[in-house]
């Protein structure tokens, strides 16, 4: 109103007013209402109600109001889906945890094909990074994006999971009818490898938990179980091992109309190829199969184990091995089944001594004797005897059933109290069904346990009336589709990188994945697959290849995978002909090949797995990133340790210390570094004679060249030109000695920190082999080859500290820290099992070769370090609260909110 | 436009809407007796931009009318018997020239030293106007943010571009609820009344639509009830300040139609109870507590009171 004229219009009437308790205008100026028919021949408005332009065009009338008025929405703070939100890494586009900070409608771009991924929300976060709900625009609808971490491990890993995926989608699967979700996309976005995979909706955790954890109905784990059978049957054929199959990892998809519900299976990010169990520490505790438990070889059968754990899940709303540790689980399953693993497969496992005595004499090799007196030779110890052996307590969780037994368990669950009769015969019935269901599934014997064929057939599956126990037809010896599939991608996916992968490759590598049959046939393949399987060089056969994870995109072994060069990529590598390989970070690097078979001869990469864990987030981030790695005094330019980075204590040191960051990450917690620096401090003195300038690099990038594909950096020990790793890190396990306690036990939330600890003696390995593996391509420091051995001192405190502070940890994981309640949808939380690892524990090939090597230990830890990897875990404790809020100063920035469930904070 | 909450003076605020730099706020007296109203040339001010909105002070027993407007800037003005005069000039911008614009602000009238501002910026200020300080900023919304609503001391509902209501409790500032999102994703809503009677409801409209959609906070996300007899867009709205459940919203259509909710709603949807034609389109609705029997409107420069 430019000049206020007013008027007052009420009629002035001052009616009589009827005082009635329910108020109501009086018929004044205001008339009873009738709707008008006619449209008013008023001009119309053309201009839009002062409403609009006071808030939706505000902007526009303010410059109308005044021509210079400048408003531009780099004013409007982000909101933050990613905590920390601080920039710290990667030029401030990650955050301490190197995860990438997404903010609402960020955009996540593939700059090869220009789509724009806008993201909207989060769904979940994880060791490996971040789910985030993304709009494409193109496409008109949602999409799940993993924006996986800026470290080469995880990096890695995700490789595997993209490389996987896309061969069960596209060759195995390519009418999405397996259940198996959907790869769409991926890409490198600063950094980060991105990949797009359907929007699914809840998982089956979550919708148990809907239900109060009270089972569902027989006819849904009847659905289930066959939707899920034919997930399984398609790895089984692919031979893939999805190595981490639990309900949070089977998700319900959107339904359509009144079609029955669907799950699908999700999160490739730990499965393997069959022919490369590469790693022995695998699987969410309460769905981890006895033969991982107890370090025996393992096939898809595991995940046909936790498969049978998820079913009886489902019908009983809590899991039915909750064990709170491997000695617990171990426990439970005994009790549970009534029979206890079989002797053939006790008397070649790895950690029969952890969990069973002998007590008998083996009188045949081949077991015989303990199977004709049809008793065992082993028995499991107690938990008095346990103590003894393991130096601590089992934890040992409550029981959730008071039957004992799989049969009492199934048939005395509470049944439907609606149910009438004749439903009541059909339950007791079907109950019988599931129970011998069940059994084929959770049976000790891997080779009697059912497979996913075997188990479709079963009556409870197929609906057929269940009549007598089930005998499945033996399943048809064929020949392995891993050989098949070796002929594409064997081994292990790495080739299949080679062809699709390379992200940061100026595009030029964009190959069709399986295209590239060179790849396979070359001999090196084998070797090759190993580095990219992401195996983080934890693969100890003593063939060979291990692919050193400390060696990152540098690594040759990327190289192979990453390479755009195509097939002729392998021949140079042969001919030991540097060739440009690209890696995922688009530099280049040159990398040579040991010819032949020395070059592959390194075994030790195993050792190295421990890098991959992401344990030195500083390699693709600058030095500075070492810093909230939690040990900054290592990588700090003086750092004697650098050139060794492998192995060194570096990696411990900066392996626990991520630990504690990503613990806390995960919490939410703050950051850990001061407590870190004392432990770092110590590496440091320990290894004092091992020079090597800071190269520093903290940028992956800068990093030039690696070694030979195997041993990557590793064999900068031996040789004394060391390929710069300078934040690569190692971690290694000295082989498990019976006074470290074993992961498992403390594990739900094992994550991939622990991962990094390696089986073990494969350290000595190293510092061996490397030598005739080694090449160089360019030295950055003089090295000495003693840092293997410190190494290995510290591998070993740092990990009792490590443990230590887990073990703490542990009661907190049950909570779902970062679940939102807004978010029934996520794809990825952590788990109350805690986190599947990244990187497992090689799986014991290299057995032959251990011991022995230890020689080369000469420098005994200092006491001291032991005290302080101590130190550093209780604090790191008392630091890192697991639950979501509290971790939030609220204080100082503006943090976002939202729907139920995100947050926002102030602006103070 | 703004009525004042005393009992003593009948006293109104209009502001301007001109497309200058320079625009006005004036204070208005209205003598219920003679059912008149008085400019006073005294009770006049400049505004820099055109004020997004008006609001006294909303307690009836404060010393001083205390008058605050928002748009470049929230600002307060002390109004006297003869002169109005700044207080302060709240800002919270920290760096550029200039500042998001305000959308809205409402003045808590349980807790009167809390004023919640709304901006395109995504965010709610919540200022302490006894201290000129910032109590808290929050991203509230994830675009622009067109108004916001006192509930309960603590408790605020934003509406913005983005399509969804949030209610915020100050004791809880990580989380927000979502009770509404409108069913085209990212359809503006530009304004929102919370219902003072009865605080499980409240109102918003969407832009360019002659919908008001009444919201119970009880069963988020699905309205109650959808009132949709403007013939226009729906531009202003205001609750009954004596009733829960009446509320009176004014349009495009020059119509302010006074709406009575029902128990249960109709087939045909909600007919309103009465209606007034105004001359043109109606900007603004105001119906105070201070004066229940009269519902204010503004439309083309023309504010009127109408008797109910």
């Amino acid at each position: 109103m430019d000049e206020v004229k007013t008027t007052v219009v009420a009629d002035d009437i001052l009616a009589s007013a009827s005082a009635s308790v329910q108020w109501s205008p009086k018929q004044l100026v205001f008339r009873p209402y009738a709707p008008v028919i006619k449209s008013e021949s008023r001009t119309p408005n053309f201009k839009k109600p002062l409403v609009s332009r006071l808030t939706k065009d505000i902007v526009e009338t303010y410059r109308i109001c005044n021509p210079k008025f400048n408003y531009s929405d780099e004013l409007i703070p982000k909101r933050f889906l990613t905590n920390p939100s601080a920039g710290i890494l990667n030029d401030g586009f990650d955050n301490e945890n190197s995860d990438f900070i997404l903010s609402v409608n960020c955009p996540l771009i593939n700059s090869e094909t220009q789509r724009r991924y806008i993201v909207k929300d989060t769904l979940g976060q994880g060791t490996f990074g971040q789910v985030a709900k993304c709009w494409v625009a193109e496409l008109d609808r949602f999409v799940a994006v993993k924006v996986i971490k800026n470290q080469p491990a995880y990096y890695q890993q995700a490789l595997v999971e993209v490389s996987i995926l896309t061969t069960l989608n596209k060759k195995f699967d390519p009418e999405d009818k397996h259940h198996i979700v959907r790869i769409f996309d991926y890409f490198v976005y600063q950094r980060h490898l991105c990949i797009a995979f359907e929007l699914l909706q809840s998982n089956l955790y979550e919708l148990l938990k809907l239900n109060h954890y009270r089972g569902l109905s027989l006819s849904y784990v009847q659905l289930f179980s066959k939707q899920i059978l034919y997930g399984l049957a398609l790895m089984k054929d692919a031979a893939i091992i999805h190595c981490d199959l639990k309900p949070e990892n089977i998700l319900l998809c959107t339904r359509n109309g009144v079609k029955p519900p669907e799950v699908k299976i999700i999160d490739f990010g730990s499965a393997c190829m069959e022919d490369h169990t590469v790693y022995s520490y695998i699987q969410s505790r309460y769905y981890r199969s006895p033969e991982v438990v107890l370090g025996y070889r393992y096939t898809t059968a595991i995940d046909m184990w936790s498969f049978g754990c998820i079913v009886a899940e489902l019908f009983l709303g809590l899991p039915l091995f909750p064990g709170a540790s491997e000695f617990d689980l171990l426990k439970r399953m005994i009790k549970i089944i009534g029979e206890q693993p079989p002797d053939y497969v006790l008397k070649e496992a790895k950690n029969t001594n952890k969990f069973f005595k002998c007590v008998g004499s083996v009188i045949h090799e081949d077991g015989s004797q303990a199977s004709s007196s049809g008793r065992s030779i082993y028995q499991a110890l107690s938990e008095e005897e346990y103590e003894v052996r393991e130096m601590k307590k089992p934890s040992i969780g409550k029981e959730y059933f008071n039957h004992m037994n799989l049969e009492a368990i199934v048939k005395k669950y509470p049944y439907n109290k609606s149910l009438k009769d004749k439903e009541l015969a059909r339950e007791c019935q079907m109950r019988l069904s599931l129970l011998d269901f069940l059994k084929g599934l959770v049976e000790f014997d891997p080779a009697k346990r059912w497979s996913p064929l075997q188990a479709s057939k079963h009556p409870f599956v197929t609906g057929e009336p269940f009549t007598c126990p089930y005998k499945p037809a033996p399943e048809t010896p064929r020949v392995p589709v891993s050989h098949n599939v070796k002929v594409d991608h064997h081994p292990a996916g790495g080739h299949w990188f080679a062809a699709g992968l390379s992200p940061n490759i100026l595009g030029a590598n964009r190959v069709g994945m399986y295209n590239n049959s060179h790849f396979q046939v070359t001999p090196y393949a084998h070797g090759g697959n190993f580095g990219s399987l992401g195996s983080h060089g934890s693969y100890n056969d003593g063939t060979g290849l291990g692919s050193s994870y400390g060696s990152y995109g540098d690594n040759s072994n990327m190289l192979k995978y990453y390479s755009p060069v195509g097939p002729s990529a392998m021949n140079n590598y042969a001919q030991n002909i540097p060739v440009l390989g690209s890696s995922p970070d688009a530099r280049r690097r040159f990398m040579q090949i040991p010819h032949g078979s020395n070059g592959f001869a390194f075994s030790p990469a195993g050792n190295f797995a421990p890098m991959s864990l992401g344990t030195s987030p500083s390699q693709f981030t600058p030095p500075y990133s070492q810093v909230t790695a939690g040990s900054p005094g290592h990588y700090g330019p003086s750092s004697p340790a650098r050139g060794n980075c492998h192995g060194s204590p570096l990696g411990k040191g900066t392996g626990s210390g991520n630990q504690i960051n990503r613990r806390k990450g995960w919490g939410y917690s703050g950051n850990l570094p001061t407590q870190e620096s004392p432990s770092s401090a110590h590496w440091q003195g320990q290894f004092p004679d091992v020079n090597s300038p800071n190269l520093n690099a903290g940028n992956w990038k800068k990093q030039q060249q690696r070694n030979s594909g195997n041993a990557g950096g590793h064999g900068s020990f031996s040789s004394g030109k060391p390929y710069l790793h300078p934040n690569s890190v190692i971690h290694d396990k000295p082989e498990t000695s019976s006074s470290l306690p074993d992961p498992g036990d403390w594990d739900p939330n094992y994550s991939d920190e622990l991962l990094l600890q390696d089986d073990s003696s494969e350290l000595s390995n190293m510092t061996i082999e490397f030598s005739k593996g080694m090449q160089i391509s360019q030295a950055f420091a003089p090295t000495e080859s003693t840092v293997g051995v410190a190494r290995y001192n510290h591998m070993s405190s740092s990990n009792m500290s490590t443990q230590r502070s887990h073990a703490e940890s542990t009661p907190d994981l049950y909570a779902h820290p970062m679940m939102n309640s807004s978010h029934l949808t996520p794809h990825f939380t952590p788990s109350r099992l805690g986190q599947q690892p990244v990187q497992r524990f090689s799986h014991g090939r290299s057995m032959g070769s251990r011991g022995g090597e230890w020689g080369h230990v000469k420098v005994q830890a200092p006491l001291s370090s032991f005290s302080s990897g101590g130190q550093r875990s209780p604090g790191s404790n008392n630091n890192a609260p697991w639950g979501r809020r509290g971790n939030h100063p609220i204080a100082a920035n503006i943090v976002p909110s939202s729907h139920g469930g995100n947050e926002y904070g102030r602006i103070a | 436009m703004a009525i004042s909450s005393r009992s003593t003076h009948r006293r109104l605020a209009v502001g301007s809407f001109i497309e200058e730099y320079a625009n006005r706020v004036d204070i208005l007296t209205f003598d219920e007796e003679t059912l008149s109203i008085k400019p006073d040339p005294n009770l006049s001010i400049d505004h820099p931009y055109p004020p997004t909105k008006l609001m006294f002070h909303p307690s009836p027993k404060f010393s001083n009318d205390i008058l605050a407007s928002s748009g470049d800037f929230l600002r307060l003005y002390s109004v006297r018997d003869t002169s109005i005069e700044p207080i302060s000039v709240l800002n919270n911008s920290k760096s550029s020239e200039f500042c998001a614009p305000l959308t809205s602000f409402d003045w808590n009238d349980l807790e009167p030293r809390r004023i919640g501002t709304s901006s395109i910026d995504t965010t709610c200020t919540i200022w302490d106007v006894e201290k000129g300080a910032v109590e808290t900023q929050l991203i509230a919304h994830d675009k622009e943010v067109h108004d916001i609503a006192w509930g309960e001391a603590g408790v605020f509902a934003s509406v913005s571009a983005d399509g969804s209501v949030r209610v915020f409790d100050l004791r809880d500032k990580e989380h927000s609820t979502i009770i509404y999102e409108s069913p085209q994703p990212d359809t503006p809503l530009l304004r929102l009344a919370w219902n003072k009677q009865d605080l499980r409801y409240m109102a918003t409209i969407l832009m360019d639509s002659n919908k008001i959609v009444i919201l119970d906070i009880r069963s988020p996300t699905l309205p109650v009830a959808e009132l949709e007899r403007h013939r226009g867009c729906v531009n202003a709205i205001a609750w009954a300040p004596v009733s829960f459940q009446h509320i009176c919203s004014g349009g495009d259509d020059s119509q302010a139609l006074i709406w009575e909710l029902p128990t249960v709603a109709g087939l045909n949807g909600i007919d309103p109870m009465s209606m007034y034609t105004a001359g043109s389109e109606i900007n603004q609705v105001q119906w105070s507590a201070a004066m229940p029997d009269w519902i204010g409107i503004a439309f083309a420069n023309k504010m009127q009171l109408l008797k109910v």
